[in-house]
């Protein structure tokens, strides 16, 4: 069951999403990897928090079952660790026996769901669908959004300027009077710009610039 | 007086001589008187002559007379002296013997009475008289009756009566008399009735004061009462046992505690029917043993009574050797019967309140518990779902779902016995002592406890010795003590916020023979000056407590043969302990 995987198995899975489970019980992380091994999804599952964060985790949509109780570092004490650790994975707390302040604390947290045991695995499939959904979406936005500031990267200062007071709704005889050159200038920046950002419209390179939040970025002068 | 009656002899002899005299003097007249009537009373010179030669022969023989008579009357005065010498001596003789005889009656130490038919004291000697701190005079001639008591008259009468007509038989009796000054005496009468010349019925009576010897049958008499009552009251029977002659001997009390009549001879038979038959092996055996070692025993065993009640006996007994060298046993029967009716009553009581604070405990531990059987169903729910959608795909995977099946069988067995050892706790039952490996016990009571210690933020070390021996225990009790003690360290815990909150659970090999379950918190400790009340019922500093865990814990421990403590660490913290007695095998407990 554990070392089902095979290398040429692994490329192709490469994209698949991961539901990683931590719970120091081990009759209910062998239940949970029974289960989404059943529907087909990848399971990773610990035995505690310290042995999910040496374990390396490939960039792809996945989602954290809990257990709010384990031993030494409680599940909430490692929701706020993992945050300050910068892995934003979305967390599904499981719990023995459900306590409001607990729960409270979770979703407040972040958590994206919070089952009480014994949960309906379909609860529980559904719950971890919507989260590697969640976490797929938030995966693509940072996607695309390392790939702006990667193509804004590769923009000179002016053009830089120019974009940011293009994105703000300037004509480029405006801009041109506002950073005091030559409105054909301006026209070349302009056409730089929407190549090396690969804008297809001005709609889409303002939408860019609010990801970047450019407004701020740019330059007052 | 004596020389009087001397002289009255002598002088009679003396006229016996005087008598001869002159009778021989008549005679010589008599025969003058004759020749002058033969001769007529013309005498003539012839006559004359005839008449003096006459009374000269008659002088003569007169003379001869006197001297025959005074040879006489000398010879009858040296019989009558010598007689009366000879009487002499036998009256000294008789008065000696009549002075000791009167010397043995008056001073003999024996009360001497002769009293006539009518009761009437007659005679009675000085010493007698003195002894009732009478003068003789003071009883002669009264009723004998004065002399005893009131109550006691119709019993003398009777015995008077008895003498009277059964004359010449010495009859006795004992009876008590009363001195002049109202004191009692005991005696030994020894009496008898004899007809005298006069045909009168006389009692010859003599006393023997027996008061001492009386009263000391008297105390023995009431020292054995006592001791009989003793034995009634505390339901202990003494018993002697004879080895080699297998010679018995029981007290009253413990023919009573056996059931028997009392009877001159005892056997062990009579024992051992006596005994249960459960218990006679084990009786039989010690006995065995006491009769070949000559040591001192001690057991306890159960009688089976023929009406088919039950009695507890406890028997001890003490060696002793004999002159002969021969072991007897001197020994006790206790009928401790009551004593175990009220120590199972006691019991009952104890594993009542225990069972109570059991409850309230698993009470306390809702949450974990309901935790600890939520993990199991949790886990059966996911796979059961699991082999389901092997089951349901297009090629079923029969594999997986076997394997999610019998992953199921255990998760629910699991919350089975998570759900069995909570019934057990809260059960009441008996308690059973079976051999127990104490980490086994330690483990299945913390299973209940995993949830509770981790929500109150705590972590919890175990340090469980391995390939420790049995110990011959009830499992719910010692469980129910872990419990306490670990509910007692979480809750010590509580208000500690600078330090991690740890406990510590050891088990441990003592000595050879002993085991010790330690736990210990960095809690808050206990004060010094409570440190002696820990353990006393409705002792607590909780304030929801009811202060009866450790009392409870206490008991359980000790009647197990363990000690149960508490002491205050070197760091933050208590530890309680308690130690266990190893089970040994050959070894009856």
């Amino acid at each position: 069951m554990i070392g089902r995987s095979t290398s040429s198995r692994n490329v192709a899975r490469a994209e698949e999403p991961i539901v990683y489970v931590v719970d120091d019980d081990a009759s209910v992380r062998e239940a949970l990897r029974n289960l989404f091994r059943s529907v087909g999804l990848r399971v990773e599952v610990f035995g505690s928090a310290p042995e999910f964060l040496q374990s390396e985790l490939p960039d792809v949509a996945s989602c954290l079952i809990l257990d709010i109780r384990l031993p030494r570092l409680s599940g909430l004490d490692f929701q706020v660790d993992l945050a300050k650790a910068a892995i934003h994975i979305p967390i599904i707390f499981m719990t023995g026996h459900g306590d409001i302040p607990m729960t409270v604390r979770a979703m407040k947290a972040g958590a994206v769901d919070f089952l009480t045991k014994p949960f309906r695995d379909q609860d529980m499939l559904d719950a971890v669908t919507a989260a590697i959904e969640r976490d797929r979406n938030s995966r693509n936005e940072a996607k695309i959004l390392s790939g702006l500031h990667a193509h804004f990267a590769t923009l000179t200062a002016r053009e830089r300027e120019v974009m940011a007071l293009v994105t703000a709704g300037l004509m480029n005889k405006q801009i041109a009077a506002k950073i005091g050159i030559a409105e054909i200038t301006v026209k070349i920046h302009r056409g730089h710009i929407m190549r090396k950002m690969a804008a297809k419209s001005l709609a889409d390179l303002v939408k860019m610039a609010q990801a970047l939040d450019i407004q701020r970025a740019a330059p007052p002068q | 007086m004596v020389s009087a009656a001397m002289r009255n002899q002598t002088l009679k002899s003396w006229r016996s001589a005087e008598e001869s005299l002159l009778g021989g003097m008549a005679l010589a007249l008599l025969a003058a008187a004759c020749i002058w009537l033969v001769l007529g009373p013309a005498p003539a010179v012839a006559g004359y002559l005839i008449a003096v030669v006459l009374l000269f022969a008659l002088l003569l023989a007169s003379l001869i007379m006197m001297h025959l008579a005074g040879s006489t009357r000398r010879q009858m005065e040296a019989a009558l002296e010598g007689r009366a010498r000879a009487e002499q001596r036998a009256i000294e003789a008789l008065h000696e013997s009549e002075a000791q005889r009167k010397e043995v009656f008056e001073h003999n130490p024996v009360m001497y009475f002769m009293v006539d038919a009518d009761g009437t004291v007659l005679s009675v000697n000085t010493f007698g008289a003195a002894q009732l701190g009478y003068l003789v005079s003071e009883l002669r001639g009264q009723s004998v009756l004065k002399v005893f008591f009131e109550e006691d008259r119709d019993l003398v009468r009777n015995s008077f009566d008895v003498c009277l007509t059964d004359i010449g038989q010495t009859h006795s009796w004992e009876i008590r008399k009363v001195r002049k000054d109202g004191s009692a005496l005991w005696v030994r009468e020894n009496a008898k009735a004899v007809r005298r010349l006069d045909n009168r019925s006389i009692v010859l009576i003599a006393c023997e004061d027996i008061t001492e010897r009386k009263e000391a049958e008297n105390a023995l008499r009431q020292s054995g009462n006592y001791l009989a009552e003793a034995q009634r009251l505390s339901h202990t029977g003494s018993f002697g046992w004879r080895v080699a002659t297998g010679e018995i001997i029981w007290s009253e009390e413990t023919f009573r505690i056996f059931g028997y009549d009392k009877a001159p001879s005892v056997t062990l038979d009579m024992v051992f029917q006596r005994i249960h038959p459960d218990d006679r092996a084990q009786a039989q055996q010690t006995i065995d043993r006491a009769s070949s070692d000559g040591r001192d025993f001690d057991h306890e065993y159960r009688l089976l009574m023929p009406d088919g009640s039950v009695k507890y006996a406890h028997a001890t007994a003490h060696a002793v050797t004999d002159v002969s060298g021969g072991v007897e046993f001197v020994g006790a029967v206790t009928d401790v019967t009551a004593r175990m009716r009220a120590e199972e009553k006691l019991h009952e009581a104890q594993a009542e309140l225990a069972h109570v604070t059991r409850v309230t405990a698993l009470g306390e531990l809702a949450a974990s518990i309901a935790h600890e059987v939520n993990q199991p169903l949790a886990a059966v729910v996911a796979n059961a779902a699991a082999s389901l959608r092997w089951l349901d795909r297009e090629t079923p995977n029969l594999k997986e779902a076997r394997s999610a099946l019998e992953a199921i069988v255990n998760d629910g067995n699991r919350a089975g016995e998570v759900i069995q050892r909570v019934r057990a706790l809260v059960n009441k039952t008996a308690d059973q002592k079976v051999p127990l490996d104490v980490n086994e016990v330690v483990n299945e009571v913390i299973t209940l406890l995993h949830h509770e210690l981790f929500s109150h933020g705590m972590s919890l070390r175990m340090e469980l010795a391995p390939a420790l021996g049995p110990v011959l225990g009830d499992r719910i009790q010692l469980q129910q003590v872990i419990l306490n003690l670990v509910i007692n360290g979480i809750d010590a815990v509580q208000p500690v916020t600078d330090r991690p909150r740890e406990l510590v659970i050891r088990t441990l090999q003592e000595e050879v023979h002993h085991m010790l379950v330690t736990v210990s918190d960095c809690g808050v400790g206990f004060a010094a000056e409570n440190a002696d009340r820990l353990f006393d019922p409705f002792f607590t500093t909780k304030s929801g407590g009811m202060g009866m865990g450790l009392s409870i814990c206490r008991s359980i421990v000790e009647s197990h043969g363990g000690r149960l403590s508490a002491s205050s660490n070197v760091g933050p913290g208590a530890t309680f302990q308690f130690s266990l007695p190893m089970h040994q095998e050959d070894h009856r407990l």
